[in-house]
């Protein structure tokens, strides 16, 4: 699907294609895979929410739990506890390579906002421990706030979502 | 009983120390199977999970799989997951509704209360055994609910259900006074984790408020407050520290109930209140008045933990279930509760507060499943032979009813688990 033009005038920009898109989705994992969580945060607007529901096809974080719903508030705090010198689950820290797949712009808002959805797999390994693989699949809403894309909403559909999980300490 | 007399294992607890051995023997493991988990009542599932006739809910009790179930005139049932002819789990979603439970191996099926239903080509069968109630979906022997909470006993001869809980059933009449209908439900799934440690750590941690300072200290931000973990103007981003250094939670206390359960006193010293939190306290003034409203709301409780393997969570209004899988390994749920009558918006903030505190990605648990497993790689070491459990011994306040409270993040909570272990693996 191709971006309207009322859809580029309303986000500010006539550049954004898929490609540029792609690209960012891309640096935001690149960011979180050099655990520059301080930029990745950045990346966010202040009405964002990171979402990994716990149920495949959960309609809201509202009457079912999350794996992970943060508001922008609950980023910041997520972020200053991953910075923290004593954040025991993470010493050692996990090292981690996001691979993203297939990404393709699958709507555009009717406020200009790019909906892009791709597939994704996640190691981490963390010495002393196993080495842990997830994989699903991303939608990021996308905005322009007129200086550079911002991310509004992301949401991470893991494949064993419902299932019991070790300690998680990285965002997907 | 493999390698273990009663005798060696009443002597692996003493008064201030437990051994080692309790964290790490798989055989000791299977015997806590046997002598514990077989023995005592566990908690299954909230009456909610099953509102219907034919709803089922399939969950496990002592490693073995088991049903909780509704039938239209037997009520509420715990059934073993097995099919009578020849064993297969029947039934293989997590829930569901069925007029009968229907086995995929040979097309046995069961009614909810586990009574064989039908039979293809039954005819061939001699008819005895059909009517035999074992080759069913087999019942546990002893099912009661306390307030819409469903416990089961492997144990034909438990001793009441209310009797057991005894003091610690204040924890479900918390909880549950806290709807203006005086109904729960767990309606809004579960948050799962699993750690490489035995389940007592984990049970242990549920009366433990000494450990926040130096395990939680990545939950603190620099100004010397901790995240906000309840809902409303009052409700959490509090002070972490006294003025006189020590950790606020760790002036806090706790209870020894009944020489087996365990309750840490509310953290909070104030009711929660602005926004639809004053709406909702309006609802539950019309409905208990203002005196009985004050009391509910009046953050008595941090958490009610019920020997061996359940725990009310009154700070995050959520049941905890603690499940072992192997001496090493354990799987653990943590269920937010809906308040029937509250203001939705309410039991909203209660599920999402709940993920930020004790979901597998959560700032408070993950740090507490990091603490699990190096205790129980540490307990593998033949350093010493004893963890200590001496906090507060001595100082304990008794307030009759069997209840020891032991202030400053005593350990009675523990002591009391543990003297519960010394009673049931000696006996």
């Amino acid at each position: 699907m191709s971006v309207t033009a009322e859809a580029r005038a309303a986000a500010g920009s006539n550049v954004v294609g898929l490609d540029e898109l792609r690209r960012f989705i891309e640096h935001e994992a690149d960011l979180l895979d050099e655990r520059r969580f301080d930029e990745w945060c950045d990346l966010y607007t202040e009405d964002a929410a990171y979402w990994v529901p716990a149920a495949p096809e959960q309609e809201s974080w509202l009457d079912h739990v999350s794996l992970f719903y943060d508001d922008k508030a609950t980023m910041r705090t997520r972020v200053q506890r991953l910075n923290h010198p004593r954040i025991h689950c993470q010493s050692p820290p996990s090292r981690c390579v996001r691979v993203i797949s297939g990404a393709t712009l699958d709507g555009v808002t009717t406020d200009g906002a790019w909906l892009v959805r791709s597939k994704f797999v996640m190691v981490e390994d963390r010495p002393g421990n196993p080495q842990r693989v997830f994989g699903g699949r991303y939608a990021h809403t996308i905005v322009h706030d007129g200086e550079r894309l911002r991310i509004r909403l992301k949401r991470v559909d893991l494949t064993n979502c419902d299932q019991s999980f070790p300690m998680l300490t990285q965002p997907f | 009983m493999t390698g273990y007399t009663s005798e060696q294992l009443q002597a692996m607890v003493r008064p201030d120390r437990v051994h080692r051995a309790i964290y790490t023997d798989p055989a000791i493991f299977e015997i806590e199977m046997e002598k514990i988990f077989r023995r005592v009542w566990l908690y299954v599932g909230h009456e909610s999970l099953v509102p219907n006739p034919g709803d089922y809910y399939c969950t496990h009790l002592a490693r073995q799989p088991v049903v909780l179930s509704r039938h239209a005139d037997d009520g509420i049932c715990v059934l073993f997951n097995r099919c009578g002819h020849r064993g297969a789990r029947v039934l293989n979603a997590e829930r569901g509704n069925a007029k009968v439970f229907t086995c995929m191996y040979h097309g046995w099926s069961f009614r909810p209360n586990g009574a064989l239903a039908g039979v293809p080509m039954r005819k061939d069968f001699p008819e005895e055994p059909l009517e035999d109630p074992q080759f069913g979906m087999a019942r546990l022997p002893r099912v009661e609910s306390y307030r819409g909470f469903v416990f089961a006993s492997f144990n034909p001869d438990a001793e009441p259900l209310l009797d057991y809980l005894a003091e610690a059933r204040h924890g479900i009449d918390e909880l549950v006074d806290r709807s203006p209908e005086s109904k729960v439900a767990l309606s809004a799934g579960c948050h799962r984790y699993h750690y490489r440690g035995n389940w007592k750590l984990q049970l242990e941690n549920l009366a433990d408020m000494y450990h926040p300072a130096a395990c939680h200290a990545s939950t603190v931000g620099p100004d010397g407050r901790q995240f906000k973990r309840r809902a409303g103007a009052e409700g959490g981003d509090a002070a972490f520290f006294a003025p006189n250094g020590e950790a606020i939670v760790a002036q806090t206390g706790v209870r020894g109930l009944n020489n087996r359960h365990s309750s840490e006193a509310s953290l909070f010293d104030r009711e929660q209140s602005g926004g639809h939190w004053d709406d909702y306290r309006a609802i539950m003034v019309q409905r208990y008045g203002e005196e009985r409203t004050a009391d509910i709301l009046k953050n008595r409780r941090h958490s009610m933990t019920f020997f061996p393997s359940s725990d009310i969570l009154l700070a995050q209004t959520s049941v905890r279930v603690i499940r072992p899988v192997a001496v090493d390994f354990t799987e653990v749920e943590v269920w937010p509760v809906r308040l029937e009558g509250a203001p939705e918006s309410i039991s909203d903030d209660l599920v999402r507060f709940v993920n930020i505190t004790h979901a597998a990605a959560s700032f408070i648990q993950s740090d507490d499943m990091e603490a699990f497993e190096r205790c129980q790689e540490g307990l593998t070491t033949q350093g010493s032979d004893w963890v200590l459990v001496a906090r507060g011994l001595g100082a304990e306040i008794d307030e009759g009813s069997g209840v020891l409270f032991g202030p400053r993040s005593s350990e009675v909570g523990q002591r009391a688990q543990h003297e519960a272990w010394r009673d049931l693996m000696g006996a």
